[in-house]
């Protein structure tokens, strides 16, 4: 029987899984699931859905995907701030601003280069500075979904595809080509930087929660209906001692203006549960504080075109991609919350990343300039079973 | 200037006090430096007769400050714990209650810090009717106007006009120095709280004119009994009242007045204590979990658990009347968020309680299936067939198991990831070989395997060690398979109906289980006659002669001394 050209995207993109699975785990990825690494999905043993269909997650992991190693970025990784203004300036300079007597200068000189007029600094206004662009990455290999197969004509914007680690042709993921030689993203040995590290615990403190609610699952093996309800809940979520999250929680979905509730639709097939795109916002809270301060900030976190792409675990968990094109802001806006004090303090060259990402921007083009504002991008996801009300008054919504 | 003097008069009004406890019930009068407070026995006429005191507990003085004074006055500080007599109740342990120095230091903090509340200038117009003539100096006649009516509330009693003049004058004497009319109530009335005549429950008896020659319960007595029985807390001034007309030694009476109160909203109150008196709930206080071990336990769990099972009483022997031995088939419970986990069952709401059915079927049926039972009746790291077995049969059973002996080797039953005993089951039996341990476990551990589907925070689990779990058990012959078995069983058993009959009566009369042993058969039986339901065993309790009749000698024509401040006098 000839497959539909759907029908083969679906079977590359379970085997895309598969081969993500089977690599162990991501950087980022590690997640608490500890299940072992799985083969071809169609040689799992699933449990069987739920006799009402309904199947509740919650999220317990989502996490920038990086290829491990250093490889990757064979200049090193991006400098601090301090040596990005060094490179600015002839190499004899080097040598005297490093100087003991000049230190003073030195400080005075790469500080100053976080400001600009009138009070601007790079990372609260990162677009008005004209900073040399960062190093990227620069292997043919990333994690992600082929997000413009289906594209229509002129959506997106020149690019460069990655394959995947085992062979995938078409992987769409600038935010790793641009972010993917950071320190916040590879780390110093190239395992994972902070941006990982600061997600789980975003997720597991209560900040960023977000759940799933699977409908009308006839089967985990293939399901050509279901309906995938993706959003926010303010209830924390249960973790051991170690951080990881606990199965069987009780999840109610935000209920409140604005409401982050998306309505996704997909099917299952060999297994994986693939959504068709669709644009997805949720929120994400930063830090505990109050709505007025940075503690306590609420932002977008937007996924154009978004698409979930999850295979069922025999332990009852998922695990997976979340794909789809991020505005560039959204990519940095964890750094732009922390205004010069993130360049300061922590070093980073909010304008260099900026113009990295404006310059790979391949997605969400505006039809009039012909101009992309955001980058293809995956994250890796994980979620564990869990009782997720979809209506707060409900009686029969609640589902695992 | 004013805090100091105002200290040194709460220093007298504390040796007042201590003056006053040590007078009541005792023959020799204590030195003081303060004028002797007039004791309880002079409020007495002369045929009446202390026979016994009892400590209020924690949960009763917070009750009694919030009828009093309302629940938004607070109570501040530790209690010293009345202690549980071996295999009886804590209200058993009431009767032979001292308060140590360091526990009359808290009661006397938390009797000024409530003080302090009653007359201050937001509330003190509640309490004081009239107002002194000048709110600088002492105003005897207001003075006794405000204190008389709290002393009759907080003694349970009217007072007498010794203890009216006492607590007036040292009102007065501390509004003098202090220059506050109000302050000096307000030492006056930490003084009463202070005082054992609120402390403790001062029973009196009378002579029974139906039995001549013997004693009967006079009516404050009664009128305490029964508050303190079917409300946990202190009677009110319906009680008192009926006390003051005699009612409560009138039996048509005192069956109109008790049925009353076991249908009043106010007897879960009462239920709730008993229930927590009898399944020692305190053991909830010390309750701890290994956190690595047991991940879903935590301290919002740990809160939850008794308030679960409490409800799960409540909701089907109140509110749908319910048979009491269905307590153990029941599927019908509730649930919040911090416990839905641990049960592995949805919650809908984010916050409070929500009731919950098991489906039928379900091995979490009846309380023994709930978390609470199976969590303090474990170790903080594993399941303890033999602490649950022990369990059931004391407290649902009245079944005095003996303590081990204190050379027990327990290393075969600690040894749980021995793959050679990978259940608790087989680790038993290894420990069983022992013939000294044989004897007792063979009483608790059939009982207890049942439940060892559950681990030692209560949550279900169908193997240990990868092993499948036997979950059969043998009670009194009878076998049985699992949590929902052993409801079955027990529910059959008539040691249980006949253990809560028991129970209740030694709850309202404080009496220890072989002093109640004549009465319990047949009150069982009239249990029974009521289909189980809890009312109907708490007003017969309530109107049953035994309750009332005095069996102990009068406390002051014996050798019987109160003991107070860690001294014997």
């Amino acid at each position: 029987m000839m497959r539909s050209a759907g029908n083969r995207r679906l079977a590359r993109c379970s085997a895309a899984i598969a081969a993500l699975l089977a690599l162990g785990p991501m950087t980022g990825a590690s997640g608490p699931l500890g299940s072992p690494a799985v083969g071809e999905a169609t040689d799992r043993t699933l449990p069987r859905p739920p006799a009402n269909g309904e199947m509740g997650f919650v999220v317990s992991s989502l996490a920038q995907t990086v290829v491990p190693g250093l490889d990757a970025c064979p200049n090193g990784t991006v400098p601090r701030l301090r040596d990005a203004w060094l490179e600015t300036l002839p190499p004899e300079e080097h040598a005297r601003l490093k100087l003991k007597e000049n230190i003073q200068e030195f400080e005075r000189g790469w500080q100053s280069y976080a400001f600009g007029a009138n009070g601007t600094n790079i990372c609260s206004q990162p677009d008005i500075f004209d900073h040399p662009l960062i190093r990227t990455v620069q292997s043919p290999y990333a994690f992600g979904l082929n997000l413009d197969e289906d594209a229509a004509p002129n959506s997106t914007c020149t690019h460069e595809n990655f394959s995947s680690p085992t062979g995938e042709k078409g992987i769409d993921n600038q935010v790793y080509r641009a972010m993917g030689c950071t320190l916040e993203w590879r780390g110093v040995d190239g395992s994972g930087g902070d941006i990982t590290r600061g997600s789980k615990q975003f997720h597991s403190s209560g900040e960023w929660t977000q759940v799933l609610l699977l409908r009308g699952v006839d089967s985990l093996q293939n399901d050509n209906d279901v309906e995938v309800v993706y959003a926010n809940t303010s209830d924390r979520p249960n973790v051991d001692t170690n951080g990881n999250f606990l199965s069987g929680v009780s999840f109610t979905i935000n209920n409140t203006a604005p409401r982050y509730r998306n309505v996704l639709r997909g099917r299952i097939v060999n297994g994986v549960l693939t959504t068709r795109p669709q644009d997805i916002v949720l929120t994400e809270t930063w830090g505990q504080g109050g709505a007025r301060d940075i503690r306590g900030a609420r932002s977008k976190w937007e996924m154009r075109q978004g698409r979930l792409q999850l295979a069922f675990q025999p332990d009852g968990t998922l695990r997976g991609l979340v794909g789809g094109y991020r505005p560039i802001f959204d990519v940095y806006q964890a750094m732009a919350l922390g205004g010069a004090g993130t360049a300061l303090v922590a070093g980073i060259d909010c304008a260099a990343y900026h113009a990295t990402l404006k310059k790979l921007a391949d997605g969400i083009r505006d039809p009039k300039t012909g101009q992309c504002s955001g980058v293809s991008s995956a994250e890796q996801m994980s979620a564990v079973p869990a009782f997720v009300n979809d209506v707060p008054t409900g009686q029969r919504t609640a589902a695992r | 200037m004013k805090r100091v003097k105002l200290l040194k008069l709460a220093t007298l009004g504390f040796a007042a006090a201590s003056a006053l406890a040590a007078g009541v019930g005792a023959v020799d009068t204590p030195p003081s430096i303060a004028s002797p407070a007039p004791s309880a026995q002079a409020a007495l006429a002369p045929q009446f007769q202390i026979v016994a005191m009892r400590r209020i507990t924690e949960a009763q003085y917070r009750n009694t400050i919030a009828d009093i004074f309302g629940p938004d006055v607070r109570v501040a500080g530790r209690f010293e714990p009345v202690v549980r007599p071996a295999h009886e109740l804590i209200a058993s342990g009431a009767r032979e209650a001292s308060i140590s120095p360091a526990g009359l230091e808290q009661f006397d903090a938390m009797a000024r810090g409530v003080a302090a509340q009653v007359f201050d200038e937001s509330r003190r117009s509640q309490f004081a009717e009239c107002q002194p003539a000048d709110a600088t100096k002492a105003d005897a006649d207001c003075a006794g106007k405000v204190l008389a009516p709290l002393g009759r509330l907080l003694f349970r009693r009217p007072l007498s006009a010794g203890e009216r003049d006492f607590y007036v004058k040292l009102a007065g004497d501390s509004a003098g120095q202090t220059g506050s009319f109000y302050k000096g109530l307000e030492l006056s009335l930490s003084a009463m709280l202070d005082s054992p005549n609120f402390l403790y429950v001062v029973e009196t008896a009378e002579p029974d004119p139906a039995n001549p020659g013997a004693l009967r319960l006079d009516n404050y007595t009664r009128a305490t009994r029964l508050g303190f029985m079917l409300w946990n807390s202190t009677p009110n001034e319906a009680l008192l009242q009926a006390a003051q007309q005699g009612k409560l030694t009138d039996d048509a009476a005192l069956a109109v007045i008790a049925g009353r109160m076991v249908n009043s909203p106010r007897f879960e109150q009462g239920l709730r204590a008993f229930f927590s008196d009898m399944l020692l709930f305190e053991k909830f206080d010390e309750l701890a979990k290994d956190p690595v071990i047991y991940p879903y336990f935590n301290q919002d769990v740990a809160k939850a658990l008794p308030e679960q099972t409490l409800r799960t009483i409540t909701a089907h022997l109140l509110g749908k009347g319910g048979d009491y031995r269905a307590l153990f088939t029941t599927p019908n419970t509730f649930m919040t968020r911090s416990l839905g986990p641990l049960y592995q069952v949805p919650v809908h709401k984010s916050a409070g309680w929500e009731p919950y059915q098991f489906a039928a079927g379900d091995d979490r049926a009846g309380l023994l299936g709930q978390a609470g039972f199976l969590s303090i009746y474990s170790h903080s790291g594993r399941s303890s067939p033999t602490l649950r077995g022990r369990a059931i049969r004391e407290l649902l059973m009245c079944q005095p198991v003996p303590n081990p002996p204190g050379n027990v080797n327990f290393t075969a039953v600690q040894d749980v990831h021995n793959k050679a005993t990978p259940t608790a089951r087989s680790r038993l039996t290894a420990h069983s070989t022992d013939e000294v341990c044989a004897g007792c476990h063979k009483i608790t551990d059939p009982v207890g395997l049942s439940l060892e589907r559950f681990d030692g925070i209560g949550a279900f689990r169908a193997a240990e060690n990868d092993t499948p779990i036997d979950s059969s058990g043998i009670l009194d012959g009878m076998h049985f398979e699992g949590a929902d078995g052993l409801g079955k069983t027990l529910a059959s058993s008539p040691d249980t109906t006949q253990c809560v009959s028991s129970r209740a009566l030694q709850y309202a009369t404080g009496l220890g289980s072989e002093d109640v042993s004549p009465w319990v058969e047949a009150l069982d039986k009239q249990f029974a006659a009521s289909g189980y339901g809890i009312r109907a065993l708490f007003l017969k309790v309530a109107t049953m002669p035994a309750t009332w009749q005095v069996k102990a000698a009068p406390l002051d024509q014996g050798a019987t001394k109160i003991s107070y401040a860690g001294q014997r006098r």
